[in-house]
């Protein structure tokens, strides 16, 4: 068709051109919301449904990662005891603590008395008067070792076999075990979290994609419409791409604010428990920059299970 | 402005809707498709429309061959056409002006135009008091009258209308084809698919008359007998 003379307000300057960009990006959205506010069951519940989706993945990071400072806190206290044989000499305690101050897995080394154990007895609570009748003290010396931090499970078993066959020694008894054990479940916790996360992602998409694939096959007579007065592709395609991107928004707001909701849930019980043991285990949150990424991460999950539905429901072009 | 010629259209079930059809429409003309149902009329504005595209044969609009645009040239060629239905097509969630404005959205025109030429089509039907309500308040004849507005805005050098008085009287059908006239007056061709020939022989334009997709007379508007 012939290009006729411009007409008032359709000059196409530079500066146009990104007006009319975001006029038809204005008309979009507005569109958008109108949809999302016009349905508003239907809208509710899908943004529920992604918000507990995403909430999840969050929640058991959150009980990870408190699993991870309690672990932490407590393997400060880490630490391998030998036991020395009862009718042993201080003599065997010291070179055993000397061969151990030369090796390089070996941060500390204590020797406690059988004298110092037995002070230390006397201070716990229903020893005091079982240890006033005995005629002699029982205990051994004991050599106290704190590994360098980071040991790993294979070093530490090595050095304990190793303890095992030194002269004088009766029992090693490994304190740090248990947080080997403790790290070693935490990792595949943390692995487990990020599978988690991924599916749960993936149905987040799944959710967003099929409304926003319901609301176009609910919407066939407008979209005829749109094609029939000339709109491109994107013109028709762009309400729903910000309706994928306000229920992922949307999405990952609730998701943010029921795991804020469970951390102050978590937060009073975990403290008495704490105090109860005689100690102090402040129940830590999430980080902040992560809580403020949830949100934007979840809008660009909608916005792109929205893109791929529309990718494929808008192909016809007639 | 609008040449056929020897177009077949063939669907996909076998039904063969046009058979080697040809005519041509000047600019400035208003032309009348008639004939029973099945003859073609629908498939013909198809064709114009590029909602569907000629099993054989060429489509030309203003020199530019409908038959071979690319898919994505069929946005903007359609923004060049003013289209009327008979179920009028509006957006029920939407007022009458945004009825009205949504091409001048789409072909990108400044704020301040587009609401200049959305008061002056709602003039132009009749329909100014009405732009903030919406369509499902206004009676049939309105809304029809709406969806010329939004054929008319844009100012296309051509407009074709399916059955556009279909749903309505014969006072608000002849009220229609007077805006047809009227648009003519000014240039624009105008091609309207009907099958009410007392309607037809009242406006006294030329008729195309399709039969089993062909065309089977061609009475210019000077033949048309009241």
């Amino acid at each position: 068709m012939a290009r006729a003379q411009r007409e008032p307000g359709t000059a196409r300057t530079r500066p146009r051109r990104v007006a009319v960009w975001g006029e038809q990006h204005a008309w979009g959205f507005i569109a958008s919301l109108r949809r999302l506010t016009g349905r508003p069951l239907s809208t509710l519940l899908t943004v529920t449904v992604m918000g507990f989706a995403l909430a999840l993945p969050l929640t058991f990071a959150l009980l990870l990662g408190n699993l991870q400072r309690l672990g932490s806190a407590l393997g400060q206290t880490q630490a391998i005891s030998v036991f020395m044989q009862t009718d042993g000499h201080a003599s065997d305690a010291k070179a055993l603590a000397d061969k151990l101050r030369g090796r390089d897995e070996v941060d500390a080394v204590d020797v406690r008395t059988p004298k110092q154990g037995m002070a230390e007895l006397a201070t716990m609570q229903g020893f005091s008067d079982a240890l006033k009748s005995l005629d002699y003290n029982p205990l051994p010396y004991v050599v106290v070792i704190r590994p360098v931090a980071h040991i790993d499970a294979g070093q530490a078993a090595k050095l304990i076999a190793w303890l095992r066959t030194q002269p004088g020694v009766d029992q090693v008894q490994d304190d740090g075990a248990w947080r080997q054990r403790l790290d070693a479940l935490l990792a595949v916790g943390t692995r487990a979290v990020l599978l988690l996360a991924v599916l749960l992602a993936i149905a987040a998409l799944l959710v967003v994609g099929n409304s926003v694939r319901l609301d176009i096959q609910g919407r066939s007579d407008e979209i005829a419409v749109l094609r029939l007065v000339g709109a491109s592709p994107a013109f028709v395609r762009r309400p729903y791409v910000y309706a994928g991107l306000w229920y992922g928004l949307a999405g990952g707001v609730v998701a943010t604010l029921l795991t804020l909701l469970l951390e102050w849930a978590l937060a009073a019980p975990v403290a008495r428990l704490a105090a109860s043991y005689g100690g102090r285990l402040d129940f830590g949150g999430l980080p902040w920059g992560l809580l403020a990424l949830v949100p934007v991460l979840a809008a660009a999950l909608g916005w792109l299970g929205a893109r791929l539905v529309c990718a494929r429901q808008l192909r016809r072009p007639g | 402005m609008i040449r056929f010629d020897q177009v077949s259209k063939r669907y996909p079930t076998g039904q063969e809707a046009l058979s080697g059809l040809s005519f041509h429409v000047e600019p400035g003309e208003m032309v009348f498709v008639t004939g029973h149902s099945g003859a073609g009329k629908s498939t013909l504005l198809k064709l114009l429309a590029m909602i569907e595209r000629p099993t054989r044969g060429s489509v030309t609009v203003d020199g530019r061959n409908l038959a071979t645009a690319r898919a994505s040239a069929i946005p903007r060629l359609r923004r060049k056409l003013g289209m009327v239905f008979q179920d009028h097509r509006l957006l029920m969630d939407r007022t009458v002006f945004a009825n009205v404005e949504l091409p001048l959205v789409i072909a990108g025109i400044a704020p301040a135009e587009r609401a200049r030429r959305v008061r002056a089509a709602l003039e132009k039907v009749g329909l100014l008091a009405y732009e903030k309500q919406a369509p499902a308040l206004l009676s049939t004849g309105e809304q029809q009258r709406v969806g010329i507005a939004r054929a008319i805005v844009a100012k296309p050098p051509l407009i074709i209308a399916d059955e556009p008085t279909g749903n309505l009287d014969p006072r608000l059908a002849a009220e229609i084809m007077g805006l047809f006239d009227q648009f003519q007056k000014i240039g624009t061709t105008v091609l309207v698919a009907s099958h009410d020939l007392m309607l037809i022989k009242r406006t006294r334009k030329r008729v195309l008359v399709l039969d089993h997709g062909r065309l089977v007379d061609d009475v210019p508007a000077t033949e048309v007998m009241a």
